[in-house]
């Protein structure tokens, strides 16, 4: 006889499973999986039996109170763009993307000259005495997190359904960049930084969804995946992003900590 | 009659600040538990419930008077929650150890579960931080997918809405976190039947 499955008996717990009828009747005639259903609706119950939070008597009043003391006055801000005024991308047409395509050629040429051009050889070197910015440090490790991102991004985007579908290390990836990316999130908003903001607003999704993607992920789940990637354009808004960091890290950069190719000498 | 709140939403975005009193007061009690089942602190419920409603003040524009208030806010809600616990798990210095031994736990319990008066309610005590440490070892987001469906009664499609995810993602979030919490508490299970 074969048995059920653990998901199918978790799931069966809150009615989700689907064919309950079946696993019903299964339950009936096998004692092995009917003691794994009756243990955990046993550890389920046990949860359940702890007591549902309740607030104090005048919670509702003193909360509008708290919220009315830190009301912006005035006008209400505008609001921010809705997800379809963000795919804007997705409305371009063929001129316009040949204009994006070229805006992001330049932006490469200046990304790879401002790496490999000199800058002058009369730099003096800090010493121990330098000073760490913190933003800096934020953008660098903003600059980190999306390199790191494109790169699942790009190993899932070519990843061959008729190869097999373990996705497994690259789940264990999204779960960390999820975490991190809405740290980050936060903290764009928090210095109104909307370019970043919305970047991150838009990567966070898919992440999620590689993260809690099934185990056995099927080809229709994966190319639905790889769409959302697509569709959004998320690769490309990556690179752009990263490229405006990587430019903003280096004006920042203070004239004695520049790199300098005489350095190495 | 009670007013709409689409229509103490119209108040407001016509420039009645006030007016937000009311959906403060309507929807404030409704969140709470949720908010609190994720956080196990009043303090940083009554925090992240505030964050809710200053969010959805400086959001209201953006709210489609044809949908539903409380189903909206419950998303803000369920996504401060969300980017309150990433923050806290990343700035978390207490470390959870990757193979915890459930059974180690349960021994301790054993021994009190025997003993009557004052030593039941340390059993009651310890039961609770058990489930509160169990929670603890999930993801943020498997541990709002199985608080939705399984203490807050939303079904798949809301969860996957709310989450963001495909209803297959939300399920897997769910189950994961049932094999987590069984796993962790069900050597316990046994000894408070």
């Amino acid at each position: 006889m074969k048995h059920l499955t653990d998901e199918q008996i978790a799931l069966h717990c809150s009615g989700d499973a689907g064919d309950s009828v079946e696993i019903n009747r299964h339950l009936g005639e096998c004692s092995e999986c009917r003691e794994s259903f009756e243990q955990l609706k046993a550890v389920l119950a046990f949860i359940h039996s702890a007591p549902v939070p309740e607030p104090h008597e005048n919670f509702e009043q003193e909360m509008w109170l708290k919220v009315q003391d830190r009301l912006p006055q005035g006008q209400l801000p505008q609001e921010k763009p809705t997800v379809r005024q963000r795919l804007f991308f997705l409305h371009f047409t063929p001129a316009k993307w040949a204009g994006v395509t070229a805006m992001a050629v330049l932006l490469l040429a200046a990304f790879i000259a401002g790496r490999f051009w000199p800058r002058g050889s009369d730099q003096v070197n800090p010493g121990p005495s330098a000073q760490i910015d913190p933003q800096r440090v934020v953008l660098v490790a903003v600059g980190d997190h999306l390199e790191r991102s494109q790169m699942l991004l790009i190993e899932i985007m070519h990843t061959d359904a008729a190869r097999g579908l373990d996705l497994s290390r690259e789940q264990a990836q999204a779960r960390d960049l999820l975490d991190s990316n809405r740290l980050y999130r936060l903290s764009a908003q928090e210095k109104s930084d909307p370019g970043v903001e919305r970047m991150l607003d838009q990567l966070e999704p898919v992440l999620a969804e590689i993260a809690n993607a099934p185990r056995d992920l099927s080809r229709k789940d994966l190319r639905e995946i790889q769409d959302q990637v697509q569709s959004q354009g998320l690769l490309f808004k990556i690179r752009v992003i990263s490229s405006t960091i990587g430019t903003k890290i280096r004006q920042e950069e203070p004239a004695s900590t520049q790199y300098s190719g005489n350095r190495r000498l | 009659m009670e007013v709409s709140d689409a229509a103490v939403v119209s108040q407001v975005l016509a420039g009645d600040q006030d007016a937000f009193r009311v959906l403060v007061e309507r929807h404030s009690r409704s969140i709470y538990a949720m908010v609190h089942r994720m956080t196990g602190s009043p303090h940083d419920t009554e925090e992240i419930i505030q964050e809710v409603f200053l969010r959805a003040y400086t959001k209201l524009k953006s709210f489609e008077l044809r949908s539903s208030f409380a189903t909206w806010l419950y998303r803000i809600a369920v996504n401060r929650t969300l980017d309150f616990l990433s923050a806290k798990k990343m700035n978390d210095t207490c470390q959870i150890a990757e193979n915890p031994d459930p059974e180690a736990h349960g021994e301790q319990v054993q021994l009190r579960s025997g003993s009557p008066g004052p030593d039941r309610l340390l059993l009651s005590t310890e039961i609770e931080s058990r489930i509160a440490d169990a929670m603890k070892r999930l993801t943020p987001v498997e541990h709002m997918a199985f608080t939705l469906r399984h203490l807050e009664g939303k079904s798949i499609e809301e969860i996957s809405q709310v989450l963001n995810l495909r209803a297959d993602a939300a399920k897997n979030s769910i189950y994961r976190a049932v094999q987590k919490l069984r796993h962790q508490l069900a050597p316990l299970v046994s000894v408070a039947k």
